[in-house]
Formats: C-alpha cells, sequence, structure tokens
C-alpha cells in the first residue's frame, strides 16, 4: 500500500518551481549588471555575500532574522494567492499586529511568559486577519479591487499607528514615534544569544507547516486549491467559493500580523515607527520563488535572506548599496509572473546556441 | 483657531490647484491606458519614475526642460516593461502594473546612491517655476490664484483638452476605445489591436511621468524618495470614479486635491497622520460605496485572439 | 461566369481534415443557402472566402480574380464582408459609430459625425431597418442589433455579404423581418450566402441551395422549390445509423425523476419553455437537439447552477431544489457538459479530481477535516482500474491525460456511487473513438442497475442508439416524445432544425 506525498509530483508543480529556478537565475544576472555599474565585480560580490552569511555564528543569525519576516510576509502573498487574490495589504497588516502585540505586551502585567506570549501573538493575528478581512468582505460585496483597497489600507493603518506612537501611546520623554517598552515577560526568547534571532523562526516554520497541511491534507485547503484554479468547476462542485476566499484572505492577514507581533516582541520589544523596511512588498517576490507554496517559502526566503543580510555586512565595508537586493526581489517577481517570456527568452537563447553550434558544423552539405 | 478670511479661501484654492496636477497629468495618462483596455495600476511607477529622472535629466544636462524630457522618457520605459508583460505575454493587468510600481520603487534608491551617492533625496537643480505672469493679476478674483501656479498647470489644463478631442473627436480616439471595448471585434474590423494598447501604455507613461515631474522639477526642485506617496493609486481611483474620462480626472483631481490642500491647515488642530491619511480614507469610502456606477471600458484585460 | 469560385478547397487541422475537396460558386446577385449540421464545416468553408484562416490547398477565384486573403481586411476591401454569428459590437457605442469605425468619415483625422449620421440614416430609410441611429448598442433588441451589424456591412458597400446563422437569436417575427431585408438586398444585386443548419431559412428565402457534410460537399445545385423538407434533411444528415447497436432496458421500473413546468426567461428571451418529462428507474431519457436550443440552461436548472422561473423536480416522490450540492445529496449526479472548465481542475491529480464534488463525504475526509489521502489514493486508483482510465498514476496532473480519459474520471466518480439518478451532458463531446465506446456501455450497465438517465447530447447517433425514450428540444420547447426507431433519421434531424412547424403550417394552410 503506497502512501503519497505531497503533488510535488505533479508535472505542474515542477514547471513551476523550474520556473522560479530561471527567474532567480536571470534575476542575479540582471542583477549582476547594477552591481557592475557600481564600480564592483559582480561575482565577488556574490561570493562575498554568500561567504559572509554563514562566516560567523553572528552572521547567520542576521540571514536567519533577515528571513524571518519575510517568510511571514511570504506565506502571506502565498497563501492568498491560492485562491487568485492579491494582498499588497501585507504592510499595513504587519503593522496593525505590531502596535497591538506592543500594547498587549506593555500593558498587561503579571502574566507569565508562557500565557503572555500566545495572547499577544493571538491578539496580533486577529489584527491583522481583521485588517485583511474587511476588504475581503468589501471585495466580496461590491466587486472592489483588493490590490487597491489594501494598498490605501497600508497607508490608513501606517498613518493611524504613527499618530498613535507620537501622540497618546509615546513614552515619556521619548525622541521617535513609538509605543512603551514591552513587559519582559512579552519578550521572545532569543536562538542566538546578542543576534535578533529569536523563536519567531520557530512560530514561523510552524505556520508554515501547518499552512502547507491545510492545504495539502484537508478538505478546506483541498476547495482552497480548487477555487483557486477554477472557479466554474468548484461551483459546479459545490464549494461555497466567496466563503473559501474570504476566509483564506483573512488568515493571509493573520500570518502578516503575526509578523508584525514578532518584530516587536522579539526585535524592537515596542513599537517603533516605520520598522518595517518593505517587508510587506519583499513578500511577493518571496512566495512567487515559492511558487506560492507556503512551506517552500521558507526556503525561499532563507535565499533572499542570505542577499539582504550579506548585502547589509557589505554595505558596512564596501560601498554597495543595500537597495541593490530590493531591484533583484523585484525582477524576480517579473520574471516569476510572465513565465511565457522566460520561455521566449530560454527559446531564443536555445536557438542562438545551435546556429552557432550548427555554424560550426556546416560542411557545405544540403541542410535538411 | 484658524482665521477664516479671503486670504485663507485663496490659499486653500490656490493649493488645491497646485495639488490637483500631478494627480491630474496621471489619471489622464491612465484614462489612454483603461480606454485601450489595458489596467492603469502602474501609474504609482511611472510617476516616479517621471520624478526621479526629470531631475536627474536637469541634473545632467543643466534645464530643467530637458529634464522633463528625461523624464518622460524613462517614465515611458517603465510604462513599457508593464506593456511588453501584459501586451505581448498576456500577464495579468494588475500584476505586471505592481511589477512597474515596484521596479521603480526599488530602482530609484538605488540610482540615488549610484549616481549622486546619496540616500533619501538628490541633490537640488534648477526646476520648472512658478509662472508668475502678471498678466493674470488682471483679472478679477481668480486672478492671483492663476498666477501662482507653475506652468505645468496649465500645459495640464491642455493635455486635458487635447486628450479629450483624441479620444472623443478623432478617428483614431474612436478606434482606440473600440479597442478596449472589443477587442476581437476591433480585430475583425482590421484594427490592430496591440498597437492601440501599446499606444495607450505609452501615453500613460508619457503623462504620469510629466506628472511624476511636476512633484520633484515642479515643486521641490530635487527627487525626495518615494516622493509620489500614492498619488499614482490615487489617479487609478480618480478614473474610476470619472468614468475613464480627461474631464473626470480634472474633477476627481480637483476634488482630492482639496483635500490634500486643506490638510496642511488642518495640521495645527489635528494630528499630521490622521490629516495625512484623509486622502486614503476617502479612496477606501469612494471605491467600497461609490464606485459601484464606476464601469471600466467592456474589453479591459482582454486580448484579440485569433 | 461566377462570381465566387472555389475550387477543390482542402482545409487540414492536425490530426482531421475539415474540407475535402469541396467546390463552392456563387451567382452574381443569388442567394445562396449553406446548409449543413453541426460538424459539417460549412463555417470553415466560408472563413477561408472571408480571409480568417487560409486554405491548405485549392483556389479561390473572385469576379475572375484569384484571391489570396491573409485578414479579414483584405476580404472587407474587395467587398466580401461577413456578419458573424455572435456579434462583433461595442455595446457602449452608438449604432452610428458601431458601424463607421475604422471607415470613418471626416479629414485631419476628425471624425465628421454628422456626415457619418446622414449615411447611416439614408441606409435605414432605404432598406427600411426602422432603427435609431443615436441609440446605443446595449439599448437594443437582438434583432436589431443584428441589423447593425447588417449596416456595417452594407456601409462598406459590400457586394457579398456572408451570414452565419443568421436566425440563431432572432424570434419568428425578426426572422420574417430580415428575410425582408435579404430580399431586398438582393434587388439591389447584392450576393449573399447564408451559412445555416435551419431549413425552414432555407425554403424561405434562398435560391440555391448548397449542401455540405462532414467537410465534403453533397449537393450544389440544389433548389428549394423542386425539394422537400424530408429531402433536405436526408441530404443533410445522411447516412444510417446501425440501430444494431441498441440495446434496449430490460428492468424499466417506477417513476423516478420527474420535471414539471421547466421555464426560464433570460433577458426578456425564453429560454425554456414548459418543459416537462418523467424519467423511470432502469430508462434512458434523452434529448436530442442541436447546440444552443436551450440545453444548457436546462441542465443548469435541474443541477441546481441556475434557478428557474418555475420547476417542480422531484426523485422518487420526493421534492428536491437547493444547491449543487444538496441537489447532489438527495440523488441526482451530473455530469457537465464541458469537462474541463465545468467537471475537472486540470492543474490537479487525477486523484484529487476523484473525489471533486464528493470531497466532503466521511469516506474521504476524517475528523477536523483531515483528507484521508491514503483511502483517496486507494479509492482514486480502484477507479482507475475499473473504469480504464490510461495514466501512469492517479498522481500524475489531469492536463497529462487524452480528452477521453479526462472524460472517464468524471464518468468514474459519478457512475461509482450508483446515483439514483444522473444528468449526464454530451458524453463524448471531443473524445476518441475507443473511450466513446466504453463510455456507453457504462452508462448502459448503469441504467440496468436501476438509475433514471437523462442523456442530452448533440450527437444524434448517440441519443439515438443510447435512449430508450427520445425527446428533441428546439428553441427551448419539447417538440417529439418518441420511441427510438420510431422516427427515422430524417424525421429526427426535421424536428432538430424546426422543420416540424413548417409541417404543420402547411398543414394547416
Amino acid at each position: 500500500m503506497k502512501i503519497k506525498g505531497k503533488s510535488l509530483k505533479s508535472l505542474d508543480m515542477k514547471n513551476a518551481f523550474i520556473n522560479s529556478l530561471y527567474a532567480l537565475v536571470f534575476s542575479l544576472l540582471l542583477g549582476m549588471v547594477f552591481i557592475s555599474i557600481t564600480g564592483y565585480s559582480p561575482l565577488d560580490t556574490y561570493r562575498a555575500i554568500f561567504v559572509s552569511s554563514f562566516s560567523s555564528t553572528k552572521n547567520f543569525a542576521l540571514t536567519l532574522s533577515q528571513a524571518t519576516p519575510l517568510m511571514f510576509t511570504g506565506i502571506a502573498f502565498a497563501l492568498a494567492y491560492r485562491v487568485k487574490m492579491i494582498n499588497t495589504g501585507a504592510e499595513g497588516q504587519m503593522y496593525a499586529g505590531a502596535i497591538t502585540a506592543a500594547l498587549v505586551g506593555a500593558y498587561i502585567t503579571n502574566l507569565p511568559g508562557i500565557i503572555h506570549i500566545p495572547l499577544a501573538l493571538l491578539v496580533a493575528a486577529a489584527a491583522g486577519g481583521f485588517t485583511a478581512g474587511i476588504v475581503g468582505y468589501a471585495k466580496l460585496k461590491t466587486g472592489a479591487n483588493e490590490i487597491i483597497m489594501t494598498l490605501m489600507l497600508n497607508n490608513v493603518v501606517i498613518f493611524i499607528t504613527g499618530y498613535l506612537a507620537n501622540g497618546p501611546l509615546k513614552p515619556e520623554g521619548s525622541g521617535v514615534g513609538q509605543t512603551e517598552r514591552i513587559q519582559e515577560s512579552a519578550k521572545l526568547m532569543k536562538l542566538i544569544p546578542q543576534t535578533q534571532l529569536t523563536i519567531a523562526l520557530l512560530i514561523v516554520i510552524a505556520v508554515a507547516i501547518i499552512l502547507q497541511y491545510m492545504l495539502d491534507r484537508t478538505v478546506f485547503g483541498y476547495e482552497m486549491k480548487v477555487t483557486g484554479f477554477n472557479l466554474r468547476a468548484a461551483q459546479v462542485a459545490g464549494i461555497k467559493v466567496s466563503k473559501a476566499s474570504l476566509i483564506t484572505f483573512t488568515i493571509s492577514g493573520a500570518v502578516a500580523g503575526l509578523g508584525g507581533a514578532a518584530m516587536v516582541l522579539g526585535v524592537n520589544y515596542r513599537f517603533i515607527e516605520g520598522f518595517s523596511s518593505g517587508y510587506g512588498f519583499a513578500g511577493i517576490s518571496i512566495a512567487a520563488l515559492a511558487a506560492y507554496s507556503p512551506l517552500a517559502v521558507i526556503p525561499a526566503a532563507f535565499l533572499i535572506g542570505i542577499l539582504r543580510a550579506g548585502t547589509i555586512t557589505l554595505s558596512r565595508t564596501t560601498a554597495i548599496p543595500i537597495e541593490v537586493v530590493d531591484v533583484i526581489q523585484v525582477l524576480i517577481i517579473i520574471f516569476v509572473a510572465a513565465p511565457s517570456m522566460i520561455r521566449a527568452i530560454t527559446g531564443n537563447f536555445k536557438k542562438l546556441v545551435t546556429k552557432f553550434t550548427s555554424n560550426n558544423e556546416k560542411s557545405g552539405g544540403i541542410e535538411q | 483657531m484658524i482665521d477664516i478670511d479671503i486670504d485663507l479661501i485663496y490659499s486653500i484654492l490656490s493649493s488645491t490647484l497646485r495639488r490637483s496636477v500631478p494627480l491630474l497629468l496621471a489619471a489622464t495618462g491612465g484614462t489612454f491606458s483603461m480606454r485601450a483596455g489595458v489596467m492603469e495600476l502602474g501609474l504609482e511607477g511611472m510617476m516616479l519614475a517621471g520624478s526621479f529622472f526629470s531631475v536627474f535629466g536637469a541634473w545632467w544636462l543643466g534645464s530643467p526642460w530637458l529634464g522633463l524630457i528625461v523624464g518622460i522618457v524613462f517614465a515611458v520605459l517603465f510604462a513599457m516593461v508593464h506593456g511588453v508583460m501584459h501586451i505581448q505575454y498576456h500577464v495579468i493587468g494588475s500584476i505586471s502594473g505592481m511589477a512597474v510600481n515596484l521596479l521603480a520603487g526599488a530602482i530609484t534608491p538605488l540610482l540615488l546612491n549610484i549616481i549622486y551617492g546619496l540616500s533619501g533625496k538628490s541633490p537640488m537643480v534648477n526646476g520648472l517655476t512658478d509662472s508668475n505672469i502678471e498678466w493674470f493679476n488682471n483679472i478679477p478674483v481668480i486672478g492671483k490664484i492663476l498666477a501662482a501656479q507653475n506652468i505645468l498647470f496649465f500645459i495640464g489644463l491642455l493635455i486635458v483638452v487635447v486628450s479629450w478631442i483624441f479620444m472623443f473627436k478623432t478617428k483614431y480616439g474612436l478606434r482606440m476605445r473600440m479597442v478596449g471595448e472589443n477587442p476581437q471585434a476591433a480585430s475583425a474590423v482590421g484594427l490592430n489591436v496591440k498597437a492601440y494598447k501599446y499606444f495607450g501604455v505609452i501615453m500613460s507613461g508619457c503623462l504620469a511621468g510629466i506628472g511624476g515631474a511636476y512633484l520633484s522639477l515642479g515643486q521641490m526642485s530635487m527627487f525626495v524618495e518615494d516622493m509620489t506617496a500614492g498619488r499614482g493609486y490615487i489617479a487609478v481611483v480618480i478614473n474610476a470614479f470619472g468614468r475613464y474620462n480627461p474631464i473626470g480626472a480634472l474633477g476627481g483631481s480637483i476634488f482630492f486635491g482639496f483635500f490634500d490642500a486643506i490638510q496642511t491647515i488642518f495640521q495645527s488642530i489635528l494630528p499630521s497622520q490622521l490629516v495625512m491619511a484623509t486622502p486614503y480614507v476617502v479612496t477606501i469610502l469612494v471605491i467600497v460605496f461609490a464606485l459601484k456606477g464606476g464601469k471600466a471600458p467592456a474589453g479591459t484585460g482582454k486580448h484579440a485572439e485569433h | 461566369m461566377n462570381l465566387i469560385n472555389m475550387e477543390k478547397i482542402v482545409k487540414v487541422y492536425p490530426g482531421t481534415v475539415a474540407l475535402d475537396k469541396v467546390d463552392f460558386h456563387v451567382k452574381e446577385g443569388e442567394i445562396v443557402s449553406l446548409l449543413g449540421e453541426n460538424g459539417a464545416r460549412k463555417s470553415t468553408l466560408m472563413k477561408i472566402l472571408y480571409g480568417m484562416t487560409s486554405a491548405t490547398s485549392g483556389k479561390v477565384y473572385y469576379k475572375g480574380e484569384e484571391l489570396n486573403f491573409k485578414r479579414p481586411i483584405d476580404a472587407i476591401k474587395k467587398g466580401i464582408c461577413m456578419v458573424h454569428q455572435h456579434f462583433m459590437l461595442v455595446d457602449a457605442f452608438t449604432v452610428t459609430e458601431n458601424i463607421i469605425v475604422g471607415s470613418e468619415p471626416g479629414s485631419k483625422g476628425f471624425v465628421d459625425i454628422k456626415d457619418a449620421q446622414r449615411k447611416v440614416e439614408k441606409l435605414i430609410e432605404d432598406f427600411n431597418f426602422n432603427i435609431d441611429p443615436h441609440s446605443k448598442v446595449a439599448d437594443l433588441s437582438v434583432g436589431e442589433q443584428q441589423r447593425v451589424e447588417i449596416l456595417k456591412v452594407l456601409y462598406r458597400e459590400a457586394d457579398v455579404i456572408i451570414l452565419d446563422e443568421p436566425t440563431a437569436v432572432l424570434t419568428p417575427q425578426e426572422v420574417k423581418d430580415l428575410f425582408k431585408i435579404l430580399s431586398k438586398l438582393r434587388e439591389q444585386g447584392k450576393t449573399i450566402i447564408i451559412i445555416t443548419h435551419k431549413l425552414k431559412e432555407t425554403k424561405a428565402i434562398a435560391d440555391r441551395v448548397v449542401i455540405l457534410r462532414d467537410g465534403k460537399l453533397i449537393e450544389d445545385n440544389v433548389k428549394p422549390e423542386n425539394v422537400s423538407t424530408n429531402d433536405l434533411s436526408k441530404m443533410m444528415v445522411g447516412r444510417e445509423v446501425d440501430l444494431r447497436n441498441r440495446h434496449p432496458a430490460k428492468n424499466i421500473g417506477k417513476v423516478s425523476l420527474s420535471v414539471k413546468n421547466l421555464n426560464i426567461v433570460e433577458d426578456g428571451k425564453t429560454k425554456i419553455k414548459d418543459v416537462s418529462f418523467n424519467i423511470h428507474s432502469g430508462e434512458i431519457l434523452g434529448i436530442a437537439g442541436v447546440e444552443g436550443n436551450g440545453q444548457t440552461q436546462l441542465i443548469e436548472a435541474l443541477t441546481g447552477l441556475r434557478k428557474p422561473d418555475t420547476l417542480e423536480m422531484t426523485l422518487n416522490g420526493k421534492k428536491i431544489e437547493g444547491s449543487p450540492t444538496e441537489i447532489l445529496e438527495a440523488g441526482i449526479a451530473h455530469v457537465p457538459e464541458d469537462r474541463l472548465s465545468m467537471g475537472l481542475v486540470k492543474e490537479m491529480s487525477v486523484m484529487n479530481n476523484m473525489i471533486l464534488g464528493y470531497h466532503r463525504h466521511e469516506e474521504f475526509c476524517k475528523k477536523y477535516g483531515i483528507l484521508n489521502r491514503n483511502h483517496i489514493y486507494n479509492y482514486a486508483d480502484d477507479l482507475r482500474e475499473k473504469f480504464s482510465v490510461k495514466t501512469p498514476s492517479v498522481d500524475s496532473a489531469v492536463n497529462s491525460l487524452s480528452g477521453g480519459n479526462q472524460q472517464k474520471i468524471i464518468i468514474a466518480r459519478t457512475f461509482n456511487r450508483d446515483p439514483e439518478a444522473i444528468i449526464i451532458a454530451h458524453p463524448t463531446r471531443g473524445v476518441d473513438v475507443g473511450a466513446i465506446e466504453y463510455i456507453h456501455q457504462q452508462m448502459l450497465e448503469l441504467r440496468d442497475k436501476g438509475a433514471a438517465i437523462l442523456l442530452v447530447s448533440a450527437d444524434l447517433d448517440e441519443v439515438r442508439t443510447l435512449s430508450d425514450r427520445l425527446l428533441v428540444i428546439y428553441e427551448g420547447e419539447i417538440v417529439s416524445e418518441s420511441l427510438p426507431g420510431e422516427l427515422d433519421e430524417i424525421e429526427m434531424g426535421l424536428l432538430m432544425t424546426g422543420g416540424h412547424s413548417m409541417i404543420e403550417e402547411s398543414e394547416t394552410s
């Protein structure tokens, strides 16, 4: 009796991962162009980035801690995409989760860590889920475009939290917009001391496993996938597509909210204005690279984490701008989104190669 | 307390018009794209590209007008990324549009570093100054307001009028609209569907680029990171609200420009963030409650099949 | 001399010969009806004339000159225009705008709208079209929209007008109006080709009839006044069905599925009118008809995908209504008419598709909604074997299977559960011969187990061979009920193409 594993065997998943691989390669190649403009050798740069991420425990921890928030937002986008919804609101959902976690962490006292942390996480997830949920609901009822809605909502959430952090919630004598420091009981334990790597990594891996399990092994995940692949067939099969989409989108927001909580409870120990350097949007390229599979987001984020961490380290010693990584991330999205574009490029490349090699072999005979 | 007097009103009106210009230009550009059946989500990125590269052009070539041209060229290049992805490779319009936004958002900080060695903002350049045309002061009531406007405001109005005439009074405008409504039928009548779609995308890049240039070259004489601050998305909403029509774009832009204008005034009594959030909140409310009437051209996102 | 001469036209698509050395000619000023049933390839032949596709071999001459059209615009420029079956109109534009787009009057790039209005108004007047040129196309009736399509053609001063199934969407009155217009056009010297499967149009308006069947020319100089509808039908439909393949039901029981008073009105048009029928257990009730006569709407209503205006449906006396799942659980299974868009998720595995629609059953999902993957795998594998689904493994994605095997997945998952009643739509469309036989055999076995089967199919052979009782649907109404063999192919063809009402008309006149 055979027990079959994930749907990795199906042709489509295989194609999707090959596509991601090509996208990564092309993006890195184009990235090399940008690096050479700065005057540095691209290959040396890439080697340095890769080596530095593993060169010391601290650097390795930096890689992982850079990757952790990306894992959260990557999972968020990937999950929503499975029902063909585009969650560009991860940034705002993160902020919503962050501020609620900060408040629960700071103002609820006398709780043992074992309760305090899950409580804060739960509230953050709820906040993120709510932020996404209202957009999902609006789409359900009015057909509103979730891309524009979430983008607008991002700004609203960032502004509101900014106001709170600079106004009513700002601690005495504080220079920047932020909230009160959280209680000791709410702090996430570090995995490696004196680094930013916390158990948030374990939490997000657990989330990835749970969601992947849900996608592959549960009825709800099954209905999600069918809805995303073929709406009409889902309806004919009796699946309640609006419910599936809304719930999925809400969970997506909840995961992003957890990401914000992770930053607050593990790194900053308070909500700080502007704490997220574009993690929300970076999550999109991670999700694309992972072919929208929650578990694959972990290695994908790790890869990008290497890039980001390595670039940060390098930027301390060289003049290489950190923004190169951002550009590479966008290129990944572009290439993954256009598989036919990749096919066209590889197809033309192959034609060039055959033309080149056949010219070398031409002996004057008639070509068939 | 805020004193309401005639100077304040003039100030608000003047500011409203000023703030409406970038929205107006981007939204009008967006109407070309939408009317050709291509979603125009990438306006933000095109504007940002216009903002950055117009300053770059002015810095490099010395003249703000040349800078404007450089800005437009690059904005169109960015628009073409979206155009090729969508029209040639059939990527969903909203995704290719977002890709442009992300691309511009990632490249401009990088270039700030590479070109100027700075971060956050560029050096100052010669900008496009306000017109300060004395003649306007002769016009009663609104003269003072008009005189305070930048030359691009008047160019913008001209563009709106010309765009409207093109779209609704000329042959090519009619054909472009047909491509947007029913690309299959347009193809059957012999129209080159792809060409018209590319045209729409190029025009959106061009005008959004000018809009972006207005923000940087026209208002601040330099580029500040992320200075478009979501205006491209607001332009998208303006169009949905204004029925993808240059005149509607004008009206919607003034509406949003007004909110942008009074924000600075109310900053003394309301916290700045809440005021800054207002246009976004308004946008959301507009989409959810008012937009059920905003119907896009029937063929949006569709391609002609063979 | 002939105005149009198409000589020995061959058109080959991968794997099939669509047109087999067809000769087709048209004289100036005549109305020719190009007659044939679904799949006769009449549209393909005209697409070549019109420039939408090119012939694999053969020549086309127009006014003596050899044609080599690459795109429809080339044909339009020469004066050959097509009025499409699915209108190519812009709903948001006015009538005038729709007509002039691409050939607008005016100078320096501007549209001289007044000139356009004048020209259009004159055309409308000349032909008595009775449309307001300022109105938006979205506000027009279907018949009026068709007239706009015809105006497009007249505005471009077409000499040859090809109409593709023009009366498919018209009411009887609109058809009469259309024929008046066509007569007028003929008076003006226009040449008209009508692609159709309807005998009514042919007899009423054509000067000459050309009959195609399976891509071959059958007859090309038939004068409608010399021939009866029976003859036309015979030529159209042609072959005899080997009724030796029939396996009549032996165990027909009580009434199982009962449908009464099904009515569907959509956008003001009646799609289904007063349809009622009963199916006994152990019986296959077939509904024959050319596609587009209401079958889709009928099935949607019975399977919960559409709410009809009126419907009373019972299964063994119990009332049935509700969502697709509710109807499925009540005992009525469904094999949808388009497997890829409605019945399968091609990106997912065979295994996952085997439980689609039934995935919430206890046997597939354990507590808390966790799927029992072992069981599903084994279940799917068993079905794969039992129903001969050719696939390397049930893990393979459905889009790697052939059409016939894809269909077998749907057959397997619905038949295996021994439904009390089942609605099957076009089960062998696009399926290879071997799979067709297999699927038919499965249907007979299911019937003999006592299921009540409703078979809707455009394939006349299939529906005649398998059914125990046969209905014909035409324009949303059941126009006949018979036992197979009672009516021969010709009479069936007549009923399917509206000929029956002509018989009635001629009997009452």
